[in-house]
């Protein structure tokens, strides 16, 4: 409280006013404020798409603003170019940051500007100093060790690190906690005090409110590219946040629709794959979502890849309908009215490089194809009647699936499936690193599905989703299925102790 | 295991005795030493003194191109046209200098610049206009040869045309160490001094390392890397005179088709084909251990065919260690990152 009111009263740094920017016929930034006071830790929220990362980049010197005023410390701040956006004091953490692999930590810190002496680069005091840097973070990291192999959480301080070398007087922070285990987010948010009490001020943006409350001064929630709120954190609750962001109350989410269950869709039996999982069971009806819950790692994917028939199995069977799928053959799973909506869209759901309309027709090309051949008209009618359906936005059929946020990727993998009419659908993480509202129609979309007598089996590491969304739930615990919930029954704790291991002499 | 690569790749120069004995440097020294005195046991006129001086003055030309190739291949490219640069350069060298009637000094010098100029103009194609170096340096080594062939015209240049001062440089030594291979020492010693102490040798590493990182902490990529280019074509230039030193004969064929050996060498030094790591003093000892093994293998009377499959085995051998060495690492990050996950949900 105290930091928060002395936060107030410092002086501003960044003061944005009335930003607005477009890309083509996309506004990314529809007048939005933003005011960043030295010596604070300033929270920069809001779903994916409502701009934040587009005003961060503003702020880097990757864009340049088409209208609106950006003073730094009371004069212009000069737009356009990363270098210079460095030299007046401005530096970025990416979630991911780039070092190089084959330097060591000393030389990352230093690269391009490598201290030196008469003869030439001076090693002993570039550790010297790396390691003084890596101390004042209070981080124990060996400047002469190389980067390679170095966890995102120990890279993301190598940047912080070189940020304080570069005299950096606001640090712009990404999602940085992302990719973060929990400790390590404790270890981040240490750093980013330290930061502050050197007098630095960070803007943070993170998805994790939690992250926010315990570590932030200052909020500024974005929608649709404006500013909807500007808060001193002490003044504000994790339930205003969430308003400010979603626009409305969160009892919204997880609209489950009432579907008729009807006869057995899917049936596993006893499948079993050395060491990835063994003796499945399990059955999906029509009209019904099933979800199948757990720890990462636990075996819930290898379970649909083989189910899917990417991977083949030892024993048991799948039955789609009542007849036996062949193991080991997507095709002919595709064939018989099996989707497969993989965890990594990026890696398994799409082709990021191709167009929005190829990606939606890649698995209707056979029903496309006029004598052998598809035209680009037919997949864009497709596209269009989906991207429709499911309310994709696209500045065009012919983009690349690349240049699309994360949630419209995902609806358009569920695009290209849906458009094969399938029995029964596998989802994987369908929602992960997707914003609330995004989520929110995804829901809607699986439940209408379910609504008109498909069968959906969701996996889903988030107890939330599990809960409001599945008719059944399946938890599994290192390979095997361990527990069987209804509807009804399903309590987070009695989840999370099943796919904990603990519920086991229960089942 | 991390550590153990750390140690093998880092660039630290603490005297260090586990950090020396984990260098690759220290790997292929042992394994020189190891085929020196193994052959020397079983012919021992492999390594009496003249063998020695012999065995380096060999490695001249090899060595001089590896230093010259290294800072290119650090920066995750590669020049294919060295060998064709370096038979070129001893023609057009041999045709000045006997058409001036010049000495030593000017002929590597116009050496020097004949080198300098064919690797400036791969250094514009590649790091100017962003062309892939594989392809521009192989169009090189092939539009350099017909060059030569158009210029040579079938003359040649013998011992008595030549200059008798370069004639008898490739016989003079200090301390049984030739005077050719004392140049390629200076110049691995600048290139040394080069990679490691300068900005610009540290860039190179860092353009090898991550390339659009390297962009986006404002390395300047364009000049670095052309500088590279123009360093690798001018010690193949002075090779070039090397050449005509050592075998006081040139035409057209002069050193053709021997890119590939330099390659080898520079790879087997322990300089990652796929750049960021590596060392010129590496570089020269693959050079020399290559040599080694050829007069090892002559020494010990095997055919030339096994020769030359033998070189590919010791070049498979050392490309498969790096690569496993790296994926173990990457295993070790990919379980790291599971944990991780587990611990998230």
């Amino acid at each position: 409280m105290a930091q928060a009111s002395k936060a107030t009263t410092s002086r501003a740094l960044f003061e944005i006013l009335g930003a607005y920017k477009h890309f083509g016929g996309a506004i990314a930034l529809n007048h939005a404020d933003f005011t960043l006071r030295a010596g604070e830790i300033h929270a920069l929220l809001g779903e994916n798409g409502a701009g934040k990362s587009t005003l961060l980049k503003v702020l880097a010197g990757v864009h340049t603003l088409d209208g609106g005023t950006i003073t730094l410390d009371g004069k212009p701040f000069i737009q356009g170019s990363p270098r210079m956006a460095m030299s007046q004091g401005v530096t970025v953490i990416y979630q991911e940051p780039s070092l190089f692999p084959d330097l060591t930590l000393a030389e990352n810190v230093f690269i391009g500007r490598q201290l030196r002496n008469k003869t030439g680069i001076n090693w002993s005091e570039m550790r010297a100093q790396a390691k003084a840097l890596f101390d004042e973070l209070g981080v124990d990291l060996d400047p002469s060790r190389i980067a390679r192999g170095l966890s995102i959480a120990d890279q993301q301080v190598v940047e912080i690190a070189k940020a304080l070398s570069l005299d950096a007087q606001i640090i712009l922070m990404d999602e940085p906690t992302a990719a973060l285990t929990k400790s390590e987010v404790n270890r981040l948010m240490l750093v980013m005090r330290r930061l502050q009490e050197k007098g630095k001020s960070v803007v943070f943006v993170s998805h994790r409110l939690d992250e926010v409350f315990a570590v932030c001064d200052q909020i500024t929630v974005m929608r649709d590219g404006s500013t909807v709120a500007q808060s001193k954190v002490s003044d504000s609750t994790i339930n205003d946040v969430i308003k400010w962001m979603v626009g409305r109350e969160l009892k919204d989410l997880y609209p489950k629709m009432e579907s008729k269950i009807g006869d057995v869709a899917l049936e596993v039996n006893g499948l079993s794959s050395a060491s990835e999982f063994a003796n499945i069971s399990l059955k999906v009806r029509h009209g019904e979502i099933v979800a199948l819950a757990g720890l990462v790692g636990s075996g819930r994917s290898e379970v649909a890849r083989a189910i899917f028939g990417i991977d083949s199995y030892d024993s048991g069977s799948v039955k789609l309908n009542g007849k036996i799928l062949p193991g080991g053959k997507p095709g002919i799973s595709v064939a018989s009215g099996l989707a497969l909506v993989p965890e990594d869209r990026r890696q398994q759901g799409l082709f990021m490089q191709a167009s929005v309309s190829r990606n939606i027709a890649t698995e209707m090309l056979d029903k496309l194809a006029k004598f052998g051949l598809v035209s680009q008209r037919s997949e864009n009618s497709l596209t269009q009647e989906w991207g429709k359906k499911l309310q994709i936005k696209y500045p065009n059929p012919k983009a690349p699936v690349d240049q699309l946020s994360g949630g419209n990727q995902q609806k358009t993998v569920l695009a290209k499936w849906f458009a094969t009419n399938p029995d029964v659908l596998i989802v994987d993480e369908p929602t992960r690193g997707i914003d609330v509202q995004t989520k929110a129609e995804f829901h809607r979309q699986l439940s209408q599905a379910a609504a008109s007598g498909k069968a959906i089996l969701m996996i889903s590491s988030e107890l939330p989703e599990v809960l409001g969304m599945a008719d059944r739930i399946y938890v599994m615990h290192e390979g095997r299925l361990v527990k069987e919930l209804s509807r009804k029954d399903a309590t987070q704790e009695l989840i999370m102790t099943a796919a904990t291991g603990q519920g086991r002499g229960e089942s | 295991m991390i550590q153990k690569i750390a140690a093998f790749q880092t660039t630290n120069f603490k005297i260090n005795a586990k950090t020396l004995l984990r260098r690759r440097e220290s790997g292929i020294l042992m394994v020189l030493v190891l085929v020196s005195v193994a052959t020397t046991l079983i012919n021992p006129r492999f390594i009496s003194g003249y063998g020695l001086s012999d065995l380096l003055l060999n490695t001249s030309m090899v060595g001089c191109l590896a230093v010259g190739l290294t800072p290119v291949v650090i920066a995750r490219h590669i020049d294919l046209s060295i060998a064709s640069a370096t038979g070129f350069s001893a023609f057009l060298t041999a045709h000045i200098i006997v058409g001036h009637g010049w000495g030593v000094v000017p002929a590597f010098f116009v050496g020097a610049c004949v080198g300098a100029i064919i690797g400036a103009v791969n250094g514009v194609l590649v790091a100017g206009l962003r062309l892939p170096s594989l392809v521009v340096t192989l169009g090189a080594l092939y539009i350099i040869r017909g060059i030569d062939y158009q210029f040579a015209n079938n003359k040649q240049f013998t011992a008595e045309k030549l200059p008798t001062d370069l004639m008898h440089l490739s016989q003079d030594k200090i301390y049984g160490v030739p005077y050719l291979f004392c140049l390629v020492l200076l110049l691995a010693l600048f290139g040394v001094w080069w990679m490691r102490f300068t900005r610009f040798g540290r860039d190179l590493y860092a353009i090898g390392s991550n390339p659009p990182a390297a962009d986006i902490v404002g390395i300047k990529v364009f000049s670095r890397t052309f500088f590279a280019f123009v360093w690798c074509g001018t010690l193949a230039g002075i090779a070039g005179v090397m050449y005509l030193s050592i075998y006081a004969i040139v035409d057209s064929a002069a050193f053709l088709n021997q890119e590939l050996i330099v390659v080898t060498a520079v790879v087997i030094g322990g300089v990652n084909i796929f750049g960021g790591l590596g060392t010129i003093v590496g570089a020269l000892l693959g050079a020399v251990l290559l040599r080694v093994l050829i007069g090892a293998l002559v020494a010990l009377g095997v055919a030339q065919f096994w020769q030359q499959a033998i070189n590919g085995l010791l070049l498979l051998i050392a490309i498969g260690i790096d690569r496993i060495l790296s994926r173990r690492s990457e295993t070790k990050i990919e379980r790291i990152r599971d944990e991780r996950k587990m611990e998230i949900s």
